[in-house]
């Protein structure tokens, strides 16, 4: 078994902060039979999470700056108190091993520098995008805020968010329409919902909740609120603009 | 480790003296107000023998046992509260237990005897709870060690046995625990296994005449699951009944004869059982087979995983058996409180026993003999839509093709109830997707052994409260909810129906419409846990755990 190759790496391991297992290529491997066996039930098979549960998603856990190996380290042997979430009883080079394979299977984002202008990317964001969504604490909040965006999403999948916008709408962003018993029309975004009632965002921004039973109407969309952007309204060259313009702004503290 | 200790206050000493000064105070400001006021929950008696626990309902001011009486109906005769006036019910205290199981749930049901409450909680935290203010009178917490295994993924209780002055509580690192329920100290404790290699223990212990049974929690590991009977007075064991049998023993042929294989079976008993006084039979439910995806290593049936058992009381012998998923790789424990009715099934009086099992089926059975009578789908379950004319499941699909119920499966453990005046079976349902992936697992003690990966899709996904009609398995009503839940349910004779959500409602419907009559917004999901109801200074209260709180409900004055 691998894990034996790795045990004389023990001491290794008590170096603070630092993954003895970092460049060893077969530790994402083991790790991820690990996963598999002692972390899958609660947060998936695809390390994506269970809501129902409040397992976190796994995948996006280093988009966070406060994420270090060492930080993911002690919350595997720790557990988090108060939660169903145990510590770990596994020898250290399993547990990173098991940091390895979350590494490796970590939404990369867009680690290549799109080339694109920044200053007219900018231009282009406020014209078309800063109506619904926010970057550096400034824009709108129909959609989901963009400061960071790059860092959790490809380039392929950002572009196809443009061009395809219906095709992948995020888990607090689902479309929702609703008529009221005064014939008041409401489209907004889905933030909660129980057998009783709907917190939503509307379309002008506003957060607002109905008693479904006062609804004449309550609809599931199936369109995002968002507008489709095709290759007439943004070319390539101005999503690249965009992308640049976001990339620029990764890792920047929003200003209050 | 330091952070732990210092956020659960580990020294007890530290609780004990904040509780005996607390309680001082309390009594000593009674003493000086009347003598004449209510006694307010001071116990006077010497606490209830097992004939008050037999008589189950017949005096409502008492709970004295997880579901209020052996059979497991959860059905209380109660009828102060009706579909008329219930849209004025109101909380009337909350009590909040400081301890969080934050992914599961405040699972309890508390137990009532001479307006006080007896209420288990997440990480073995307990309390004695002045009924009419909810104050508590003491608080325990266990010195739990920092190495539990499967306790830890799920660090729940689902309540205290009693008798006579003794409470019973199952532990974590798989004790058990007899206190004197007037001070909350421990009388005695023993270990029911051993907590390393995977067990733990979360169910409400039965309490019968002279003995005091509790099953065990870890079919994720490689362990073998049993249900023991213990001596109230001194935790002496009187019997033990092993899920799994051992090699050459009945129900062995069903397993690869392999006593290894066997040894870590799984076959959990962590949810708790019903009793018949007059057959003198504990019924029990049976969990998945270990490791649970992974099958190719235990080809067979895999005797008496996923079964309900049906055992004699003072010898722990298994009188018979029905296994409702024969070789289960889809972790559908067969631990659901097993309901005890006398119904008239096709014009003749018939004892039965009912489950609604976690594989997506409703099962009727005769309980004195085990033959199976009904079973039916009571969700949109695909791996089987029928029982065959030998009692066995017509598999349609393993798991690979997805779509069966998901591992947490079509209702859980959180109890039903059975209303007898309509014949209706009452139960949380969840509608649900999974694919299953198995792969072979490696053992390390004290590691869970699960066998493979599971993918849910959690798109298609919901919830609702079913009524049953218990001589078909029709649907007659249902209250559907936004998501998958695992709150259960009570009702009350008066024509309610009480149940809670994921979302954190709890709610009274009407029993013969299902129209939903009120809710209250607890403030946090209800899982696992069912309402209880009492008769206090003559008025009746339900109770409801959720999250951190139990809340108290009544009508007003």
């Amino acid at each position: 078994m691998a894990v034996v190759a790795f045990v004389f790496l023990s001491n290794l391991a008590q170096a603070q902060g630092v993954n003895p297992l970092e460049t060893d290529p077969r530790a994402a491997q083991a790790g991820g039979a690990i996963f598999r066996a002692q972390c899958a039930t609660c947060h998936g098979a695809d390390a994506k999470g269970i809501d129902s549960i409040d397992a976190p998603d796994l995948t996006l856990i280093w988009t966070r700056e406060a994420t270090t190996d060492a930080s993911v380290f002690e919350t595997i042997k720790e557990g988090v108190v108060g939660s169903i979430m145990p510590p770990h009883q596994n020898p250290d080079p399993e547990i990173w091993m098991t940091v390895s394979y979350l590494r490796s299977i970590a939404v990369s984002g867009t680690n290549e520098t799109v080339l694109g202008n920044v200053d007219q990317g900018r231009n282009m964001f406020l014209e078309n995008c800063s109506r619904c969504h926010r970057v550096d604490g400034a824009g709108g909040s129909l959609g989901p805020d963009l400061s960071s965006i790059t860092g959790r999403r490809s380039v392929a999948s950002l572009v196809n968010s443009l061009r395809e916008p219906s095709s992948n709408i995020g888990r607090r962003f689902k479309p929702v329409s609703l008529t009221t018993a005064a014939n008041e029309r409401v489209l907004g975004t889905l933030k909660s919902e129980d057998a009783f009632s709907v917190q939503l965002m509307d379309s002008e921004q506003v957060l607002r909740a109905f008693n479904k039973a006062e609804l004449i109407r309550f609809t599931r969309e199936l369109d995002s609120l968002m507008p489709v952007f095709s290759e007439a309204a943004l070319t390539e060259a101005d999503v690249n603009d965009i992308l640049s313009y976001l990339q620029s702004r990764r890792g920047r503290r929003p200003s209050i | 480790m330091i952070k732990r200790d210092l956020f659960e206050m580990k020294n007890k000493f530290f609780w004990k003296l904040i509780f005996s000064t607390f309680c001082l105070g309390l009594s000593t400001n009674l003493l000086g107000q009347s003598s004449s006021a209510p006694s307010l929950g001071v116990a006077s008696n010497g606490g209830p023998v097992y004939e008050d626990i037999l008589r189950g309902f017949d005096d409502p001011s008492r709970w004295l046992t997880f579901s209020g009486d052996y059979s497991g109906k959860r059905h209380s005769p109660l009828e102060q509260i009706t579909p008329e006036n219930v849209d004025q019910l109101r909380p009337v205290w909350t009590f909040q237990t400081g301890t969080t199981t934050r992914g599961r749930g405040f699972e309890t049901s508390p137990l009532m005897d001479d307006g006080i409450l007896y209420v288990t909680g997440s990480n073995n935290f307990a309390w004695a709870i002045d009924a009419r203010t909810g104050r508590s009178f003491w608080q325990y917490r266990r010195d739990l060690p920092n190495d539990l295994t499967y306790g830890a993924s799920a660090p729940v209780n689902r309540g205290f046995g009693m008798l006579g002055n003794q409470l019973f509580m199952v532990t974590l690192d798989a004790h058990l625990v007899s206190f004197d329920r007037r001070t909350g100290n421990v009388l005695w404790e023993i270990p029911l296994a051993d907590y390393k290699i995977g067990y733990s223990a979360t169910l409400a212990p039965l309490v019968l005449d002279d003995k005091v049974i509790v099953g065990i929690s870890g079919g994720e590991y490689a362990t073998r699951g049993f249900i023991d009977a213990y001596d109230p007075a001194t935790g002496e064991q009187i019997w033990r009944f092993n899920t799994i049998p051992g090699l050459g023993e009945p129900g062995s042929e069903t397993w690869p004869p392999d006593p290894e294989v066997l040894s870590r079976g799984g076959g959990g008993t962590w949810m708790n059982g019903s009793y018949d006084p007059d057959l003198n039979i504990i019924y029990w439910g049976v969990g998945n087979p270990n490791p649970d995806y992974f099958g190719d290593t235990r080809l067979g049936d895999n005797l008496y995983s996923n079964s309900l058992v049906a055992l004699d009381a003072d010898t722990g012998e298994l009188k018979w058996h029905y296994q409702f998923t024969p070789h289960d790789i889809n972790d559908w424990d067969s631990n659901h409180m097993p309901v005890l009715a006398d119904i008239e099934w096709n014009s003749q009086e018939r004892k039965v026993v009912m489950v609604g099992n976690r594989n997506g089926f409703f099962y009727v059975l005769d309980r004195v003999s085990g033959e199976l009578l009904l079973g039916k789908p009571f969700t949109a379950t695909t791996w089987a839509r029928e029982i065959g004319d030998d009692g066995r499941p017509i598999v349609l699909n393993d798991g690979s093709k997805g779509c069966l119920p998901d591992p947490w499966g079509s209702t859980n453990f959180m109890p039903p109830s059975f209303y007898p005046a309509l014949d209706l079976f009452i139960l949380t349902a969840r509608e649900t997707c999974a694919t299953f992936v198995p792969e072979e697992p490696r053992y390390v003690t004290g590691q869970s052994s699960f066998g493979g990966v599971v993918f849910i899709d959690g798109e298609q996904s919901s919830g609702a409260l079913r009524a049953l009609d218990v001589h078909t398995g029709e649907l007659r009503w249902e209250f559907t909810y936004p998501s998958p839940t695992f709150g259960g349910v009570m009702t009350t004779a008066a024509g309610l129906v009480f149940a809670g959500d994921h979302e954190g409602n709890f709610m009274a419907f009407d029993v013969e419409s299902g129209e939903n009559l009120w809710h209250y917004q607890t403030g946090s999901r209800i899982w696992g846990a069912a309402a209880t109801t009492y008769l206090l200074d003559g008025k009746q209260h339900v109770l409801i755990p959720s999250g951190t709180t139990l809340t108290a409900f009544a009508l007003p004055d």
